[in-house]
């Protein structure tokens, strides 16, 4: 927001300028005091840093010791969502390298030898340097088997091959079941009878909302808050 | 709270630690005298002199001097709600920056030298020992410490059986001030005018037309303000009678108006104002960093690169603390601990610790003012070539001279013993209508309607 700038002439003090290098003194000095004197608060919320006259003005992060947190929803490095038993989710149905504006993704199918209908990726291999991190193949994966949520950025590296992730790099967090997994439901030869049970036992149902179950943050969800949105509008209009 | 107290005890160990520095200064320069007088039969003084140049020169001067660099980035990062420089970690811990001062000089000692090929190659050589050299020489004449006989430093078994060419050992007083010769204030004009040899010498010797310019900028702007300069420490002399600045400090402890110190800066707070501006107008430094501006302007030291920048980059840094040794023995009563009269304190703690008291209290108040050098640095803009000269010629100038005249005035027309009490009261009065001023509240915050109005249409 714009604000007219005060450019009235200097009234009879600030023409004497010696007065008011003294005032600018004292001003610059109560800042160095607190600084010097009270410890810099680390919350990494700047916003919710202790204020007032006996506390530091200080609002620097150092950097890499201290991280300010994602908003949620932040899209980072991708990850390959695990089973139980250790295997990725994915099932190899291309929809992700579909999605992808920038033909990043790369997957080589294969089947599970025993099992007429599972596939597998063999390869998975997401070029990081490619990727414009716009989360469609997350949006596009009806398995829920890649996520952007593991709130990292792709680490920096010195050749451009280590920015050639491969599905031993991309697998890993928390494992995932839902009760409406095929291979749950009508069982798979990939996975042994015990722990078949133990993730049927622990399997979830499908989120309704897909995309509340990507954001890292519980209880951020965007549509309640386009719901939300939505209402106010409703009402606005009414009015 | 931790950094509270942490900040608490780390002020009160530097202040002890300045006491004790004092002591280690002042059995220094007493064992060096005594040594060079007993075995060689020179007068006590050459060897406390020489004791004195190591301590004050080398060790106050250049790692003071030096240190600034530091503290220029953290305090003016504390200043300005930074954090500052922090990156180099010793067993994890930053030091408060302090490593910065090993990176920066081996920086400096191992960069690429590059001169100018049409340089004047005697000159350009000679032009950073130039800028260097009357710094060191101005620390000369800052009186450290009061002066303590000799007797009351050693052990009173070492005066026993002295050959009579050295009988009067004992009663040799030992100062910490390398020389007190009695042009005092005269010698730091000659040798702060000297300073502008190195300044348009570096400029001119370099072939190079901008820092010629520079050069040319600097020396105009160095030789005005020494008018100011100079003008505005007559009526100094004038209230305290005396050149030599150890003699100043002991004035500076008598009684004016039966109860104040006489102060420099209580006699004379418009000669202080006066002759800060004007040292640090000579200083190079911003407000009146035009000859270089390390930022925009292309200075006369643009040709120089590694250590013989690196010693213009020092020599400013130094004239700082020479700036605050010269204020704090002229305006703020030296060695003198004001809150507690001087003669009082060595009757109360004996004479050897009432004057290693008096040199701490002299570094603190050092400190202090470059703490408020580096500050003023920080707070202000460049002036414009013009307003520089503007402030020199025709505000600095008449005002010292107007200051010089009251004061003689002043002086004169006084009865009391010491004169001072009508300087003193003029100075005081003037100290109460600048502070009267300062405080007053300004014109309000302009229209905060108008600006909330424009906030409200917004929304």
């Amino acid at each position: 927001m714009p604000y007219q700038l005060d450019n009235r002439p200097p009234d009879l003090r600030e023409s004497m300028y010696f007065p008011e290098i003294i005032r600018g003194i004292g001003a610059v000095t109560r800042h160095f005091l607190k600084n010097f004197f009270f410890s810099r608060d680390t919350h990494p919320d700047i916003l919710s840093r202790k204020r007032g006259q006996f506390a530091s003005d200080n609002v620097t992060l150092a950097y890499p010791e201290e991280r300010a947190p994602y908003p949620p929803g932040y899209r980072g490095l991708h990850r390959l969502v695990p089973r139980e038993d250790g295997k990725p989710r994915c099932v190899a149905c291309y929809m992700c390298a579909t999605a992808c504006p920038a033909q990043c993704i790369y997957i080589e199918a294969g089947e599970y030898p025993e099992d007429p209908i599972e596939k597998y990726p063999v390869k998975f291999v997401i070029d990081e340097l490619r990727c414009i991190v716009c989360g469609f193949c997350v949006e596009a994966c009806p398995k829920d088997a890649i996520r952007m949520d593991t709130g990292e950025h792709a680490p920096p590296s010195y050749e451009r091959s280590a920015q050639i992730w491969d599905e031993q790099r991309l697998l890993r967090g928390a494992p995932i079941s839902y009760q409406a997994d095929p291979w749950l439901r009508r069982g798979s030869p990939s996975i042994p009878a015990d722990k078949l049970e133990e993730m049927r036992a622990r399997a979830r149902p499908f989120p309704a909302g897909a995309t509340d179950e990507y954001s890292q943050t519980p209880g951020f969800s965007v549509r309640a808050l386009a719901a939300e949105a939505r209402e106010r509008t409703e009402r606005a209009g009414q009015r | 709270m931790k950094r509270l107290v942490g900040m608490i005890v780390l002020l009160a160990a530097l202040c002890a630690g300045f006491v004790g520095f004092s002591w280690v200064m002042y059995l220094s320069a007493a064992w060096a005298g005594y040594e060079l007088a007993v075995k060689v039969g020179a007068p006590a003084l050459y060897g406390a002199t020489l004791s004195n140049v190591f301590w004050l020169m080398l060790v106050v001067l250049m790692v003071s001097g030096s240190l600034l660099t530091v503290a220029e980035r953290k305090w003016s990062a504390m200043l300005q709600n930074r954090i500052g420089a922090n990156r180099i970690k010793v067993f994890g811990y930053a030091l408060g920056g302090i490593p910065f001062l090993l990176a920066d000089a081996l920086k400096m000692l191992t960069k690429e030298r590059v001169e100018p090929q049409g340089r004047t190659r005697f000159l350009y050589g000679l032009a950073p020992v130039l800028a260097f050299v009357p710094v060191f020489a101005l620390f000369a004449i800052v009186p450290v410490g009061g002066p303590v006989l000799m007797r009351d430093l050693l052990p009173a078994t070492w005066f026993v059986g002295l050959p009579p060419s050295a009988a009067g050992l004992g009663a040799t007083p030992i100062s910490l001030q390398v020389s007190a010769n009695d042009t005092g204030l005269l010698y730091v004009f000659a040798i702060a005018s000297l300073q502008v040899y190195g300044t348009s010498l570096a400029g001119w010797a370099s072939n190079n037309k901008l820092a010629l310019l520079g050069g040319v900028r600097a020396s105009s702007q160095m030789i005005s303000y020494e008018v100011s300069l100079g003008l505005s420490l007559v009526g100094c002399m004038m209230a305290f009678r005396t050149l030599r600045l150890d003699e100043m400090v002991v004035r500076q402890g008598q009684a004016v108006l039966g109860f104040l110190p006489a102060l420099g800066i209580l006699l004379q707070p418009v000669g202080f104002l006066i002759f800060f501006a004007s040292a640090f107008a000579e200083t190079k430094r911003a407000p009146f960093d035009l000859p270089e501006g390390e930022s925009e302007i292309v200075g006369y030291f643009v040709e120089y690169s590694g250590m013989k920048f690196g010693l213009m980059f020092l020599s400013e840094f130094m004239e700082i603390v020479v700036l605050s040794g010269v204020v704090a023995a002229v305006f703020l009563g030296g060695w003198q601990p004001i809150v507690v009269p001087f003669a009082w304190l060595q009757q109360a703690v004996g004479p050897v610790l009432a004057a290693c008291i008096g040199a701490a209290t002299f570094l603190v108040k050092m400190v202090l003012l470059m703490w408020l050098q580096l500050t003023i640095r920080w707070l202000l803009p460049r002036f414009r070539y013009d307003q520089i000269q503007k402030l020199c010629w025709k505000i600095l100038l008449p005002a010292a001279l107007i200051n010089v005249f009251v004061t003689g005035a002043a002086i004169l027309l006084d009865g009391s013993a010491s004169r001072l009490d009508y300087v003193a009261a003029l100075g005081l009065l003037t100290i109460l209508v600048v502070a009267l001023v300062t405080t007053a509240a300004g014109r309000a915050p302009r229209a905060e309607a108008a600006h909330g109005g424009a906030h409200a249409a917004g929304h």
